[in-house]
This record gives structure tokens, sequence and C-alpha cells, in this order.
């Protein structure tokens, strides 16, 4: 018969690329991969499906493998045989009935307790962080500590984190594969999800995802989870709760960074490769006195924030910068005047708040006060560094389909209102933008 | 309808294919139904303003005094002018079966006059058609459209998708009148007529459960 | 002409020769008129059968564009904005003009034949049927060819579908496209309801019917309750966005779990209506090429109406991660794990079937064999996400891209091939080239499996759906990769097929009544059939006729096999060839069109709609005849 005999020269062929796949497969590393618990809800998933998974696979060796015995076993090799009219076997129905019953009671036990375990309210001293999913980025307020930031937070090892979750706008779901399952930021609801990430892990930095499609640009809504210790994170608590101030020059990016950083729009850098950009960034010059606010102390400048060069190859953004914007990158900022730009001719407070500014308290997009020190900007979508920023305050709607923030370059292509921007802000406004903001620490 | 006259057709059951469609669109239509109720059922009291149907409601931007929306007594009537209109059609229903028997005195041929009841179900369906469009006008004069709240949306929606079916049924009937005007319904019509009467009483059976949940129920 | 050989023992039971041919093929006829004035179900199921196939391919066209863009990491072959409209047409496109429309296309042609009957219940409603198909289905997918199409993915989850965040005309195409499809299923459904009760030959009880024909019965049942829940959702949608109403609008205290709720409740039966016929398409294939009856006969039609009710009380496992409660989930999950117990039981039955047969591997049984394997593979899978706080990672991943693409295509669309090569000689009187069905399958087998596995593994590691792209180092390049190239490669099995169709219509060789040796009615008659179908309605005396039959199927049989005579010759009375069942449908198109040209299109629309059906209501279905 031609049919199977194709089928068994053809099945080693099949397992060996299978092999092949799985064992080029397992070479990689998995930054998002659910297999691998880091809380106490993660565990409990964990669980629930290695029991799916032992049953699926007992399910599925059995029935494949009686489907391909009858199929061989039971060819056609002549025309003149006449098989046993057979129309059924009651005992065999009934057992191959009630067998999966069985199966699917081993799992519904463990499923249904799971459940009220893991819905139960979140325990007394949880940290509660209010999560606000926006078309396409996330808010982040600790309502503990009263601060708000975005795009990425800060959770501490060992104790449990309650997130009260809640939509602006559309549905959007947060999702941390390594630390737990997802739940859904539902407008005109409030849902809840809390782990408690173990404390025996590194401190390291866990990729999230919005997963329920939201839209244009719901691809590049991601948002940065850093696990931490405790008294990290009442370091970098006490940052956060201190109005914006200008710190002193930042730290030389890691070549790795910089090497993500200066990416051509056509090519994505290899993890790791140094490249010999000597216009990778270059620290800024004097330090600046706050033109607002407390000056900053060394204790608060001395607070924690996990350090570039801590922050694993995978979550770093390597989106390619669109080529149709074109931005000098050998412009160098002045903060102080981009400080005056923010509140002025950059009309940035019309929709960002700076805490200690009294004239930024724009709430429509992300809170800005410590942008400086944050991984990523755009929700998500771009390494937080000059060449990124400058294009991004440059051409937004471009930089990210469909955003609310305006096309602020001059002579810039809107691709919203279809239009050219006839005035806006110049590059060399936009560098003075960028050096306050990465001095947002 | 079809002017093909009774099928002789063989059928399985003895039924006419037409009886089991339209029971089988009614079924249809009872999903359709259920999914409008329970929508104004779950979105009943969650109104962020008002009018209400069963309380009054002060506007706080303009410190208007709306009174309860829903007039119970009106509906009360147009629900008992509903269900008359299903005894005309069964009335009607029965003139056309028994089309050509012998009528002895007044009251038989008042009873099997078609026109009369066909005339009479449309009438009764129209009256109550009527007191809807009293109803929804005075309401948008209160204050009440069908953008204005969830109470709105849900309740002139299910309402006028009732009376849209309504609005169907009543000219299906004044088409089967004037075909009794033209040519006379006899029993060979019986099955159309029954199928009319089917959906008919359909209709005031998904109103008087309209009634009760909306109306009633507070 | 043709000759017969007057069969007295069982054709299976005999050695297996094909029957005899005829001389000539007959067609249906090339007039164009013809076609669009038809009521004959076996060229409405024609018409069906070219269309789908033609949507089939456009659905995988956007396939392949979403693979392309998919194959690398940050790639921008589309943008984002065209790669939404891209994977909303898709999944559209494949469920509502490719899926649907192919198992109508089995619905309208082989239902009559196996229940003995010369049309269905009302075949100028069929044809409407169709043409609202049509229709419809081009004014929901011409848009993407100016860039405006739906973009809201298929299952248009509010308020992302409210005018505020999708102002575009692209959703008012979906929702008011969406409508019109719905019209077209609807009225088949009660079509086929009424056919399958009232129109079955004298002897063929319900529990003879032949199991395509039962599953088709449920799948009927399951559109008439089902469609009317997600035409109120789609109502409400229309109203919100056309005239500001307030049922999904967020500041109003509009729930967007409403819609959620209102659109699954018709969208968990419709994943059912999507494989219930390939089901029943299987379960004629296996027994017929096994050469002994299908396995536990009164279980496949028990299992199957037990999946038309639980499939009804499921529908919240598509909302595990919205937050119901505790109470819902768990009452949710374990419906979920239930109804895997009849659609288990199906799988069996059918490795049943072939246990001690004798199997021959032809296309069509290849491809019947297929779904078992592929459909087990996507039974497994769903089971996983049955769990709740176990789908709290599977949900919205690839994981579930690669269950459904399981189910729906190593279900329904393997045994919806394995229906086509099955059926096309009966259709069209000609038999498909048996090399390139084979070719065509094993390529697809293979090229199934390379396209959907991996996604099991980049969906558990991390990889969200309904992204335009992804970044390097995630660890999904690999998975992305190859998924591509099963992509590409499924395209080119589908040409292969596209070619063995086309081919094999022009010169295939001729197939008589019973090319396959089957036992069922439609067997028993010319291929194609005439347009009276039977000559005589058969008396049937058991589930296979030509297999277990008495004397009385032998007649019936010999008698109806016979081709060549007319209708008037037999005294048959045929329904008349009208257009009115298509002006209607093209009236009521464009009344719905309105809503986006403008109001006085609805009242046009409407008018000329009334017009029309009133003519078609008052004009005779056939000559007079008594």
């Amino acid at each position: 018969m031609i049919g199977y005999n194709r089928l068994r020269r053809f099945a080693p062929l099949g397992v060996a690329a299978v092999l092949a796949l799985a064992l080029a497969a397992c070479a990689q590393s998995y930054p998002n991969s659910t297999f691998t618990p880091h809380s106490d809800l993660g565990r409990s998933i964990d669980f629930l499906w290695n029991r799916l998974m032992f049953f699926g696979t007992i399910v599925f060796v059995l029935v494949e493998g009686a489907l391909i015995y009858v199929v061989i076993r039971y060819r056609r090799k002549s025309e003149d045989v006449t098989p046993p009219q057979t129309h059924g076997n009651v005992v065999l129905e009934i057992t191959w009935t009630l067998i999966p019953a069985a199966i699917l009671a081993f799992i519904a036990v463990p499923t249904v307790r799971t459940i009220f375990e893991t819905q139960a309210p979140a325990p007394a001293n949880s940290l509660v962080i209010n999560v606000y999913g926006h078309q396409w980025w996330w808010e982040f307020e600790y309502p503990e500590y009263k601060f708000t930031t975005a795009n990425e937070i800060y959770i501490p090892k060992g104790r449990t984190v309650d997130l009260v979750l809640h939509s602006k706008d559309v549905i959007h779901s947060f999702w941390v594969p390594q630390l737990a399952g997802k739940r859904d930021a539902i407008p005109n609801h409030t849902n809840h999800i809390w782990f408690t990430p173990d404390s025996n892990m590194a401190t390291t930095v866990w990729n999230g995802f919005c997963t329920e499609y939201c839209g244009d640009s719901h691809g590049e809504m991601h948002f940065r989870v850093i696990t931490v210790t405790p008294e990290q994170f009442a370091s970098w608590v006490t940052r956060q709760q201190a109005p914006g101030f200008f710190g002193p020059p930042a730290t030389p990016p890691t070549a790795a960074i910089a090497s993500a950083g200066a990416a051509t729009p056509a090519t994505t850098p290899a993890a790791g490769t140094k490249t010999d950009s000597a216009a990778a960034a270059a620290p800024p010059a004097a330090p600046v006195t706050p033109a607002y606010g407390p000056t900053a102390s060394p204790a608060l400048l001395a607070s924690y924030v996990l350090p570039h060069s801590e922050v694993p190859e995978y979550a770093i953004p390597h989106t390619p910068l669109p080529a149709e914007i074109k931005f000098d990158d050998n412009l160098t900022g002045d903060p102080a005047a981009g400080e005056k730009l923010f509140v002025g001719a950059g009309t940035c407070n019309a929709c960002h708040s700076v805490t200690g500014n009294p004239l930024a308290v724009g709430t429509i997009g992300p809170n800005l006060t410590h942008v400086g020190s944050r991984i990523t900007i755009a929700g998500g979508m771009y390494l937080n560094d000059k060449t990124h920023l400058s294009r991004w305050i440059k051409n937004a709607r471009i930089m990210k389909s469909g955003v609310l923030m305006p096309t602020l370059g001059k002579g810039q292509y809107d691709p919203q209102t279809k239009a050219t921007m006839p005035a806006g802000l110049s590059d060399q406004q936009i560098a003075d933008l960028v050096a306050y903001l990465q001095a947002l620490k | 309808m079809s002017t093909a006259t009774v099928s002789h057709h063989y059928s399985s059951t003895g039924l006419d294919n037409r009886k089991i469609a339209i029971w089988a669109f009614i079924g249809s239509e009872c999903m359709l139904f259920v999914s409008l109720i329970s929508t104004y059922l779950i979105y009943k009291d969650r109104s962020v303003v008002g009018p209400y149907p069963h309380t009054p409601w002060t506007d706080p931007s303009t410190g208007h005094v709306y009174h309860a929306i829903l007039n119970i007594p009106v509906t009360s009537a147009s629900t008992f002018i509903l269900l008359m209109s299903s005894l005309a059609m069964v009335l009607a229903l029965s003139a056309v079966e028994n089309k050509g028997k012998p009528q002895r005195n007044l009251g038989e041929r008042i009873l099997g006059n078609s026109k009369l009841w066909l005339f009479m179900t449309a009438l009764l369906g129209l009256g109550f058609l009527g007191c809807q469009a009293y109803e929804f006008t005075s309401f948008v004069n209160e204050g009440l459209t069908i953008k204005t709240n969830l109470f709105g949306s849900t309740f002139f929606t299910l309402t006028g998708f009732h009376g849209a079916h309504v609005t169907a049924g009543v000219i299906w009937i004044l088409s089967m009148l004037f075909i009794d005007i033209k040519r006379g319904l006899g029993p060979s019509d019986a099955l159309n007529v029954d199928i009319m009467a089917l959906y008919w009483h359909f209709v005031d059976v998904v109103w008087v459960a309209i009634f009760t949940l909306v109306y009633l129920i507070r | 002409m043709a000759t017969t050989v007057i069969e007295t023992t069982p054709p299976h039971l005999k050695p297996f020769v094909p029957s005899p041919v005829p001389a000539t093929v007959q067609t249906y006829g090339s007039s164009i008129w013809g076609w669009i004035t038809t009521t004959d179900h076996k060229k409405i199921g024609t018409l069906y059968l070219f269309t789908a196939l033609f949507f089939f391919l456009i659905g995988g066209i956007e396939a392949e564009i979403i693979r392309a863009q998919l194959g690398g990491p940050n790639r921008h072959l589309v943008s984002a904005e065209t790669y939404n409209q891209i994977f909303t047409m898709h999944g559209t496109t494949m469920i509502f003009l490719a899926i649907m429309p192919l198992s109508a296309a089995f619905f309208n042609f082989v239902i009559p034949l196996q229940i003995g009957a010369r049309d269905v219940a009302f075949p100028r409603l069929n044809a409407f049927s169709y043409w609202i198909y049509l229709l419809g289905g081009l004014f929901i997918s011409i848009p993407i060819l100016f860039g405006h199409a739906p973009n809201a993915g298929w299952f248009g989850y509010a308020p992302l579908t409210t005018k505020a965040y999708s102002p575009g005309v692209n959703v008012d195409f979906w929702v008011v496209g969406l409508q019109i499809l719905g019209i077209s299923s609807l009225a088949a459904g009660f079509n086929f309801i009424t056919t399958i009760i009232n129109l079955r030959s004298p002897g063929m009880s319900l529990m003879r019917m032949p199991v395509f024909t039962w599953m088709a019965f449920i799948v009927q049942f399951m559109i008439v309750l089902a469609f009317p829940v997600i035409t109120v959702a789609l109502f409400f949608l229309l109203m919100d966005r056309f005239f500001g109403t307030q049922f999904y609008e967020v500041a109003s205290g509009g729930d967007p779990l409403l819609w959620q709720h209102l659109f699954w409740i018709f969208g968990h039966p419709e994943v059912y209506i999507l494989v219930l016929p390939a089901f029943g398409l299987v379960s004629e294939v296996v027994p017929t090429f096994s050469k002994k009856p299908l396995f536990g006969y009164p279980v496949m039609v028990y299992s199957g109406i037990l999946i038309g009710f639980l499939g009804f009380g499921v529908w919240a496992h598509h909302m595990f991660a919205v937050g119901m409660g505790p109470i819902a989930d768990s009452v949710f999950g374990v419906t979920t794990m239930l109804i895997a117990i009849p659609t288990g039981v199906k799988i069996f039955n059918w490795i049943g079937t072939i246990a001690q047969g004798q199997f021959k591997a032809t296309s069509a049984s290849l491809f019947a064999v297929g779904l078992v394997c592929l459909f087990t593979i996507g039974g497994i899978s769903g089971v996983m996400h049955s769990s709740p706080p176990a789908d709290l990672q599977q949900t919205d991943s690839y994981f579930i891209v690669a269950h459904f693409h399981y189910v729906l295509f190593g279900g329904s669309i393997m045994g919806i091939f394995a229906g086509i090569y099955f059926y096309f000689p009966k259709m069209f009187g000609r038999i498909m080239d048996e090399k390139l069905g084979k070719a065509h399958f094993w390529l697809t087998f293979v090229a199934m499996n390379l396209t959907f596995f991996p996604m099991h593994f980049s969906g558990m590691l991390g990889m969200p759906r309904r992204i335009y792209t992804y970044d390097a180092g995630q660890g999904w390049d690999a998975f992305n990769q190859t998924s591509t190239w099963g992509a590409y490669l499924l395209f080119v099995a589908s040409l292969i097929f596209m070619y063995n169709f086309f081919k094999s219509l022009k010169s295939g060789r001729p197939a008589g009544p019973n090319p396959w040796g089957a036992g069922t009615l439609e067997w028993t008659i010319p291929s194609p059939p005439p347009p009276y179908n039977f000559a005589a309605l058969p008396n049937v005396t058991s589930r296979y006729p030509l297999w277990e039959g008495k004397q009385a199927d032998i007649d019936s049989a010999r008698i109806n096999q016979q081709g060549g005579k007319s209708a008037e010759e037999l005294g048959i009375v045929l329904p008349y060839n009208t257009v009115k069942p298509a002006l209607s449908a093209l009236f009521l198109v464009l009344m719905f069109s309105g809503l986006i040209v403008g109001h006085w299109l609805i009242f046009a629309g409407a008018a000329a709609m009334v017009l029309a059906l009133y003519a078609w209501l008052t004009s005779p279905l056939e000559p007079e005849h008594h």
C-alpha cells in the first residue's frame, strides 16, 4: 500500500527532525518560560501543568499508538477479504468512557482547590500596587508609599505583592510569564493577582507583556518587573518618593547596552558584541543645580536602582529605529534648558508630571519623575538612552503606531493626521529635553 | 403567502414543512429575546445617571427632578389589548378552519367571520403599537432616550425589538386580511393562518415576559 | 445512457471493482443565469464549495503574510496597523467565509441525498442563504484592498471596538458584515432542520440516518440557538457605534464583559459548529474504506447530541483571566472537562471502526485518519486549557493558537478535505487524481505539524498572541522560523490541491454511482445525480442500505442507479428557477450597507427588499400539480 509504506519510510526521518529541533531548541535560553516558576502562584500553576502534561502524554501515546497500530495492522492486503461487520462493543465503549472521566477527576480536584486558594483575598501585609493599563503603556502606583511610576516595578523578594489591575481605556492583560499567570485589566472592573516572589533567587529583571489585544501597538506594550532584596526595595522606594532632581552624571553605559543603543534601523545587533562606536553616549559635563525642590541629598543619590550592567540581555529591547527619523546625535543637551522647555515650548507638562515641579502635573502620559533610571521608554519598546529618547520625542507617532503623544519635531510627518508639522522642536531643543529627562534619576 | 395549494408531498412526520420551520424560528427567536432580556436584567440598577424605571431621580447638575419613568397603568392596558388580540387571532383561525360550515345564528355568523377577526387582531395589534408609541414619546419628552443611560439603551432596544416583531406581525395579518377580502380564505389556507397565529402568540408571550420582568418586578 | 449491472451482493463484500462508468459525464450546465436563479441544492452546494475554496485561499494568503512577518524578530514586512487588519481578517475569513461555508457545501449537497429527498424543504430560502453569504463575504472582505479592513480581532472585544477606540470604518464593516452573514446561517438552519425532520425517505428513521446527517442536524440546532446571541451582541455594538447608545460605554456604567459573555455564548457553540460536520464526514469516510460499519453508531449520535448541549455550557472558559471569581471559574472548568468525554469517545469509535477492518489508504481516508490523529492533539491541549489556574499561563499565548489550529485545521480542514475527495465524484462525476491527492495529504500533514506544533512551545515560553512582532533574545526565534517554513509548505500543498481539483473537474477519471463501494443512499444514484436525485424515493430498511439492506433497498437502488431519464419522463415536478432569492439577498445587503454609506440607502434597500420578498412569497415554488 503506497500510503503507509511512505509512512514507514518517513517516520524515522520525522522523529529525527523533531529531535533535532528539540536539541537546537534546548541549547537556547528561555527568559520568558512558564516552565520555571519563581513564585508560589507559579508553582501552584506548574503543579497543575505537570499533572496535565503527565496525563496528556499518556493519552497521546495510547491514542496515537492505537491509531497507528490499526491503520497498519488492518490495512487492506486483498480486495477479496470481507472483514467482520462489527457494530460496536458495549463493554469497550463503557470502559473507554469511564477511564477519561476518571482521569479528568484527577485533574478537576486539584484544579478547584488551586482556584480557591489562589483567588482568596491577598494576605494582609501584601505590597499593594495599583496597575493601570493604558494604550500602550503601564502605569504603576504604590499606595503604601505614595508614588507613581511607569514601565517597570520593583518588588521585594519574599513579600507577597498584590497587583490590583485597572484599565484606563480598553481591556489589557498583565503577564509576567516567569513569575505568575496573567489577569486582565478591564475598565469598570478591579481585578487582583497576587503572588510571592521566591526569596532565594538573584536580583534580576523579568519581562512582562500585555496579553489582551488592545489596538495598534498591543505588540509593543511591555513592562519590566525587577525582584530585589527587601533592603534594595526600601532604598528604591526612598528614591521614588523623592521629587525629580538633577543627579550626578550618568554612569557610562556598558558595551552591550551601547551596541544595542547604537543599532541602525536595518540590523539587530547580536548580544554582547562590542562596536567601536565612540559615538556611544559620552557622559555630560558638570552636574547642574536643581531649579526647584530640595537639593538631592547624598543618601538619595546613593539610593538603589538596578545598575544597567546588571540588566540581562533579554530585558533590553532591540526594537530597531525607524529610518525616517533623522537626528543629530552629536548635539549636547543642557538639562536646565530642557527643564524650561518641559513646561514651555515642549508642552510636555500637558500630559506628563514630574513630582516636585508644580507646573508638571499632567496625568495623561507616564509619570516621568524618575524616568532617567528606567531601563526602557515608550511602554517598554525602546531602550532608555539618548539615541532612542531623542527620536521618541521628535516623532513618537512614527516610533510607535497610534500613540497619543504628538509628533513634536519641526518638519516631521505625523502619520495620524497625515500632515507635516510646520512648527515644532528643533533638534537642539530635543537634545536639551533629553538631557533633562536623563538627569531625572 | 405562497398561492400553492396544500402540499401533497410525502413528509416523515405528517406535518407541513412550514409548521416545523416556524417552530424552529420561534426557538431561535427565544434565544434572541432571552439575550435582550438578560442584558436588561444585568444592567438593571447599574445606570450611572437617571431617569430610572421605578424610582425618582434628581439630576445633580440641573436640579431637575425626574419621576419614575414607567407608567404601569397605561402599560397594563396595552398588555391587555395585546392579549385580547391573541384571542381575536384564535377566533380568526377558527373561522378560517370552519369556513363553509353552516352558520345557524347571529352568534355563529359573528364567530365565523374571518375577516372580522383578522381585522380585530390587526386593530388590537395596532392599538398596542399605538400605546407603545405614546409611551415612548412621553419618555423622550420626560428626558429618557435610547442614549441617555443603560436603562434607556436596554429598555428601548428590548421593547423596540418586540415592537418591530409586532409590526411585522400586523403587516402579515393585514396581508392575510387582504387575501381574505380578495379571494376568501378557507380550510385549505388554515395552515398559513395557523403559522401566522403561532408567530403572533409567541410575540404575545414574549410581551408577557417583558411586562413582568421590566414593569412589574422592581 | 448507462447500462448498469444489477448489484445483488452488497458492494463492499465483493472484490472491489469500481462501478461501471457512463460514457459521458453529466454536467450542471454553464449558463450564468442558470446558476444565479438555481434552487437546486446540488448546484447551490457547488456554489458554496467554489466560493468557500476561494475564501480559504484568501485566508491562507493572510496567514502567509502573518507568518512572513513573524518569521524572525523585529521584522517590518507590514506595519502594526496592517498586521492587525491581516490577523483579524484571517480569523474572520477562515471561520465565517471558509470553514462554515465548506460545511454548508456538504450540508447542501449531501443531506438530501443521504436521507432520500429530492431537495431541501425550502429551495428558494436555500438559494437566498448562499447569495447572502457571497455578498456578505464580499462586503466584509473588500475593505482590506483599501486598507480599511476590520482590525479589532475576529472576536472584537469591547471597548476596543467602540467608536471611541476604533473611530474608523474598519469595525463598522466588521459589525455589519457579520450581521449579514448571520442571516445566511440562520436561514439555512431553519431549512435543514425542517428538511431532516420532515423529508426523510420512507423507512429512514432518525437512528438510521447517516452520521454526517446527524452531525449536521445537531449543528443546525446549535446555529439557530447560538446565532441570535451574537446578533444581539453585534446589534448592541452597532447601536453604540451608529446611534450613541450606552451598552458598552464604560463611562455610563457599561460592562465590557457583557460583550465577552454574549460573544462566547455564541462563540463556543460556534467552534463545535465548525468541527462537527468534519466529524460527520470522517464518520462516512472511515467505514467506507474499512469496509465495515461505523463502530458504535448510537454512541456517535448520542455523543454528538451531548456535545450540542454541553457546548452551550462551557463558554466562559474563554474568560478564565477576566476575574469571574472562583465559583464561576470552577464551574466552567469542570463543564469544559466534561465535554472532553463525548468528544474523546468519537476518536475511539473511529479507531474501533478501522480495527478488524480492511483499511485502504486513499486521499479521502488518509485525510480522515489525519483528522483523528491531529484532533487528538488539539483535544489534549484543550483539556490542558480547561484548568483555570493552568490556563492563566496558557490563555492569550501561542499555546492557544496551537490548540485551535490543531482542532480547526487538524480537525475541520482535514475532515473537509476528506469529504472533498470522497464526494467529488458524486458532485462532478469524476474522481480526483489519487497520486496528487496523496501528495497533498502528506505535504499537508507534515507542514501542518511543522507550522503549529512549535507554537505549543513558543506559547509556554512566554509568547503572547496577536503581536505584530517580537524582540530577539526572547527564546522564540527558532519556533517562529519553523512555523513560517511550515506555513510556506502548507501553501504549496494547497496549490497542489487546487491544481488537482480543477484538473480533475475537466479530465478526471469518470465515476459511476458508487466508486468507493460505500453503503449509504447517496451512492445509489448516478454521479452527478440527476436534478430530481431519486427516480423513486427509496424505501430504507437499514443504516447502510447498500451493505445491509433488504430486498426493498436493493430494488430501490436498482431503479435509482439508472440515469438518463428526465424529470418530465418520470412525472417528477421540480421547482422553478427564480432570481427572487438572489435579488432579495442583494437588497438586504444594500440595506445594511446603508449604515455605512448613508441612511437613505437603508430605506431604499429595505423598500426594494420588501418588494422582492413579496414577489417571492406570492409566487409558487413549482408548477401546480396534484
